[in-house]
């Protein structure tokens, strides 16, 4: 019989070594190892998950879920910003798969269209405008990457020893979570067809003010970028015009 | 003719007018006219003391006063009341708050006092009745004298109808009360006029010597603060009021006495007199602590609480106070008036105190300061009539200083000196008045400080003429044949030398045979064979001898001589001086001429003192068998013949030795005693400065230096240790602060893995 | 244990592996925008999280409050990216190493260790040019372009 604490320690050292080795260090040595690490920790991890009652959904969400993960961890690791980026795009698709396997179909088209859509690209074309010749000796080396990748995953641990003891330890009646309501019951709320017209009212019905707050935040913040920008380019300008009087 | 309430507080009152007025207004506005202010309220407030004295002395003579003597409260402000400040498991008080009581200390083995008299519930009654206003403004509290009180009884009368839960096994809850009272008696008005007389002739005189000084208007606001501050010290009736103003005269010697600052021996002479005086004070204060534990007031006269020197305790028949207690408290008031009136161990400041300006020493030495401590012996003599070891030590005090002063006296060349060592011998034969206890000894002290008042102030101010006119030389060695210039001067010293000899018919023959007369009172009559007062008596009889060659010795070196022999610092001063400076000198001079004249004759001084209520307890212990007055009188004439021939003489021998060209015979005569090391003695003051700068400065500067190293070291240390532990602590913690976010963020994962451990675990 | 218990355990392990790699990537990467996504990667994990408690709870709160998050990120990366955008026109580079003026004073600044140069064979990604400045197209790419 195997302790699954022993288990859920072990993977979170692997994944630790895995992802320090590969985080950019500034040399290419121990990639690969770490990348086997990573996929060891991660299999022993997944291989830890219960069982979701059929197979079609537990290959459904194995996959969801490896393809989010495995993306997250390329988005850290990779080297050259725009390749962080468009794995973090993948990242992102993952999300929204689980989101839509969740039944939230409407945050999962929100995610693809505002994530990747919108704030992904604008992040590329920061990336475009700002990126030097070859690679930048910053992107090539981490800062403390043994330390943060420890703490990192110690923290995951940390996390998943809770939940999971959540729902396993033997507990008080009381403190048990409550059982999920039957599917019939949950075909009538927030997996029902109409789940978009659900979501609608109750988001301009029950949230309409923090809508509303949401909506000015939006806009302050669009303004407050421009400011931001526009003083930047101001500087620069001037900057410019005095180096001019200066030749 | 105004009221005693309305004079009394006006005698003070203008001279701090007067000092405020000059502070603010001299320096700017007033500037050479600074003298106005002072001179006029100076003026005014010797004209309220003199109507004071005359309204005193007319009511005094009332018969109701004859046997309790005669005394007016004047209360003017309330300072603290606090009602039921303290518990006190020494006293009773009676229910109706006016009595308080000594029982704890009472000797009841003491049978008379155990009687318990029928007149005591009487008494009660009445006072019952009587508010507390009415005793404080002292009504006819006369009529208590013939009802005497037995305490004992009445306690025991207050116990009883003390109502039952407040007592508490002879506890009670007391009230803390202090008052700014004022008093008229005889004592207090004869002081009154003495000080504002000569301190109106000394602010007048200081117009002309003070005349171009750059501290013109500080000079006067000074003067004036002084007479308020001994003006204040005479009339309180209060122990604490008393003390405050003991310490004010003290700050006003010292400011005047460093009034020349930028000179270093000014100041250090300020420094020392203001030290020296600390000594005193601080026995004076332990003194009023130990009066406020065995009396539980302060308070001279009955208030709200029975007096230290109220006329109801002084009425009671039981000793004021008793035992050791007593005697304590003697001898500490005695440390305080060594220390104010200059008498040995703590006379050395003020031979020094001679640094200040010439009106200052005529001040000190006549009016203000020296004589607070003669005072205070006097108002609180029914203390000492109960102790007569410490009226022993006060005649001792006295007697011995008055050697002192002449012996160091005698050989001393700085003229202002001689007199200062000349005051000191002066008081010291004021002490050992004092110290005789009787009344006649009380009368006679405070008889010889009028007189003495006048012909020092005198000597000092035709001292201060010829510091004056020579320009500031005061050394007798380098001058000489004055007469010829300073006719005024000369012959208003020569008065006041007269005086102070004690030469007949001048002032101070008839005070201080008086004083002498005293004295042998104790031990010539019946089977009083005391050898303290006896030893006393014949060593100052001897000391008259002194007193009229250290006196006659400057004077006749000053101002005779064939030649006129004037130092080249006087310059263009050598003439007599002005009419502001010689017009208070001849009046002095006719005061020291015909004022001991006057009053011995009349006999109102001794009289009317012996109506103060201290003065007249004293009659409860009088000598036994009490002298007859013609057998008194006859001791009187004899010791005034034998006083007087002992004058005589000393003068004719003083005038052998150094009048005309016979000088040199002095010096033949000083060869043996220098052989002998006497002259060596006495010119250096008895060497009481370097024993006391080797027994009490140099150890005292050799433990503030261990003092001053100990506080730099650990007590600084410590402070700074606790000064650099933040900046340590600060120092380890600011590399946290790299500036880096990645950091910052590690350190918030680091705070949120360890609560989320705590939570776990 | 449930399928629907066994479901949201499973959520929440992903949303907190993919929270703690966001934090790794936050930690560790000194490119600005890369912390960004690191950031983004975080919020996702969060969301992950509460979309999978909606689904338990039967309740819409949890997504109303995915709904602001991504409201929030996208002003969120609107600031940061006109902030980064300024930074890097004053220091020319993307480290955020170059900002730590919030360290305390006589602190030292932080400093590169020194690495190896890079010897990359790999072609160097397209970039634009600023605005307003004609582009420099590299003359090799040229070559073969006329016969597109």
């Amino acid at each position: 019989m195997h302790d699954p604490h022993i288990i859920l320690i072990l993977t979170t050292l692997l994944g630790a070594v895995g992802l320090w080795l590969m985080l950019p260090r500034g040399t290419h040595r121990g990639r690969s190892v770490g990348i086997i690490l990573t996929a060891v920790a991660l299999g022993a991890g997944a291989s830890q998950l219960p069982y979701l009652g059929d197979w079609l959904t537990e290959s459904i969400f194995g996959v969801l879920a490896a393809v989010t993960v495995v993306s997250a961890a390329a988005t850290i690791a990779f080297r050259n910003p725009v390749y962080c980026a468009i794995w973090f795009g993948l990242t992102l698709l993952g999300t929204a798969g689980l989101f839509l396997f969740a039944g939230a179909q409407f945050l999962a088209v929100a995610t693809i269209v505002v994530y990747a859509g919108a704030i992904l690209v604008t992040f590329l074309f920061v990336l475009m405008l700002a990126q030097p010749e070859g690679k930048a000796a910053y992107d090539r080396v981490s800062w403390e990457a043994l330390l943060s990748a420890v703490l990192g995953m110690v923290f995951v641990g940390v996390l998943s020893m809770a939940i999971v003891g959540v729902f396993t330890a033997p507990r008080e009646a009381k403190e048990r979570p409550v059982a999920p309501p039957a599917a019939k019951e949950l075909a009538e709320n927030v997996l029902v067809p109409q789940h978009v017209a659900a979501l609608g009212t109750e988001l301009f019905g029950k949230h309409l003010i923090a809508v509303e707050v949401a909506g000015a935040l939006l806009l302050a913040a669009l303004v407050g970028a421009a400011v931001i920008v526009a003083q930047g380019k101001m500087e620069e300008k001037n900057e410019r015009n005095a180096q001019q009087k200066r030749d | 003719m105004p009221e005693i309430s309305q004079l009394l507080p006006l005698i003070p009152a203008l001279p701090l007018a007067a000092a405020m007025l000059t502070a603010v207004l001299g320096p700017r506005l007033l500037r050479k006219q600074s003298h106005w202010p002072t001179v006029l309220a100076l003026a005014l407030s010797c004209t309220a003391s003199l109507m004071l004295l005359c309204k005193v002395h007319r009511e005094a003579g009332q018969e109701e006063y004859e046997r309790s003597g005669y005394e007016k409260i004047v209360t003017l402000y309330t300072w603290a009341n606090v009602d039921e400040a303290y518990e006190s498991d020494l006293r009773l008080r009676s229910p109706e708050g006016t009595v308080v009581i000594s029982q704890g200390r009472k000797p009841l083995e003491n049978g008379r006092l155990r009687q318990q008299s029928p007149e005591g519930a009487t008494v009660n009654s009445r006072r019952d009745d009587s508010n507390k206003d009415s005793l404080a403004t002292a009504a006819p509290l006369g009529l208590y004298n013939s009802e005497v009180i037995p305490f004992q009884g009445f306690t025991s009368l207050a116990n009883d109808c003390r109502p039952e839960g407040t007592k508490k096994q002879g506890a009670t809850i007391k009230n803390f009360r202090i008052e700014i009272a004022l008093r008229a008696d005889p004592l207090t008005a004869v002081m009154l006029a003495v000080i504002t007389f000569v301190s109106t002739l000394v602010a007048i005189y200081s117009i002309g010597y003070m005349h171009g000084d750059p501290g013109y208007w500080r000079f006067f606001s000074y003067i004036s603060l002084f007479v308020f501050s001994m003006t204040m010290l005479v009339s309180a009736s209060n122990f604490l009021l008393l003390y405050v103003f003991w310490e004010a005269v003290g700050l006003c010697s010292y400011l005047l006495i460093g009034f020349w600052c930028e000179k270093p021996a000014a100041a250090a002479a300020g420094m020392k007199a203001f030290l020296v005086n600390r000594i005193g004070d601080f026995g004076f204060a332990l003194g009023i602590f130990l009066i406020w534990t065995t009396f539980g007031t302060l308070d001279f006269h009955d208030s709200t609480a029975m007096g230290v020197l109220g006329k109801m305790r002084l009425a009671s028949p039981e000793p004021i106070v008793n035992g050791a207690v007593g005697t304590a408290i003697c001898l500490l008031l005695l440390l305080g008036a060594c220390g104010k009136s200059a008498q040995f161990p703590l006379h050395v400041w003020l031979p020094d105190a001679m640094e200040g300006p010439t009106p200052v020493s005529a001040l000190i030495h006549a009016a203000t300061m020296v004589t607070a401590g003669v005072y205070m012996l006097a108002r609180c003599m029914p203390l000492f009539a109960a102790s007569p070891f410490a009226l022993h030590a006060v005649a001792v005090v006295g007697g011995l200083t008055a050697l002192i002063g002449a012996v160091v006296a005698i050989t001393q060349t700085d003229l202002k000196r001689i007199l200062a060592y000349s005051t000191i011998s002066h008081l010291g034969y004021m002490f050992l008045a004092m110290g005789a206890g009787t009344v006649l000894g009380v009368t006679a002290g405070m008889f010889h400080l009028v007189t003495h008042a006048f012909f020092k102030a005198l000597l000092f101010l035709a001292a201060g003429s010829v510091m004056h006119a020579m320009g500031g030389v005061i050394d007798i060695r380098r001058f000489g044949g004055l007469r010829r210039i300073m006719p005024v001067t000369h012959w208003t010293f020569l008065i006041g030398g007269l005086a102070m000899v004690g030469m007949i018919p001048f002032a101070g023959f008839y005070s201080k045979d008086a004083i002498l007369l005293a004295v042998a009172e104790k031990f010539s009559f019946g089977n009083h064979v005391d050898l303290v007062y006896q030893t006393l008596y014949w060593t100052t009889f001897g000391g008259i001898f002194l007193i009229a060659v250290y006196t006659f010795r400057p004077f006749l070196l000053t101002f005779y001589g064939k030649d006129t022999v004037i130092p080249p610092e006087a310059g263009h001063h050598a003439h007599e001086s002005p009419l502001s400076m010689t017009g208070p000198l001849v009046i002095l001079a006719l005061g020291a001429a015909f004022l001991g004249l006057y009053l011995e004759k009349t006999g109102g001084l001794a009289e009317f003192l012996a109506g103060t209520p201290s003065v007249a307890y004293l009659n409860r212990y009088p000598l036994a068998p009490e002298p007859s007055h013609e057998t008194l009188e006859s001791l009187h004439s004899s010791i005034g013949r034998q006083s007087t021939v002992m004058v005589a003489a000393g003068i004719l021998f003083t005038i052998f030795l150094y009048a005309g060209s016979r000088r040199r015979l002095a010096d033949r005569l000083a060869g043996p005693m220098k052989r002998l090391g006497l002259y060596q003695l006495s010119f250096g003051k008895l060497f009481f400065d370097p024993l006391y700068r080797l027994f009490v400065v140099r150890p005292l500067e050799l433990f503030a230096q261990a003092c001053a190293w100990f506080d730099n070291r650990f007590i600084d240390g410590s402070v700074n240790l606790v000064g650099i532990l933040p900046k340590l602590l600060g120092a380890a913690l600011r590399p946290l602060q790299g500036g880096l976010i990645q950091f910052y963020a590690l350190a918030m994962i680091l705070g949120v893995l360890i609560f989320l451990g705590v939570l776990l675990l | 244990m449930s399928p629907e218990i066994a479901l949201l355990n499973n959520y929440l392990i992903v949303g907190a592996i993919l929270f703690g790699l966001g934090l790794i990537g936050f930690m560790s990467r000194r490119n600005m925008i890369v912390m960004f996504l690191a950031a983004e990667m975080m919020l996702q994990g969060v969301s992950l999280s509460l979309v999978a408690w909606s689904r338990f709870r039967n309740d819409f709160g949890g997504q109303m409050l995915v709904i602001f998050i991504i409201a929030v990120a996208a002003c969120e990366a609107a600031i940061a990216l006109g902030l980064v955008t300024t930074l890097f026109q004053r220091s020319g580079r993307l480290d955020i190493a170059d900002w730590h003026a919030l360290r305390e004073a006589n602190q030292p600044a932080f400093v590169d260790e020194p690495i190896s140069e890079e010897t990359s064979t790999e072609e160097p990604l397209p970039t634009l040019a600023r605005a307003g400045v004609a582009p420099q197209v590299p003359p090799v790419k040229t070559d073969y372009r006329p016969n597109v």
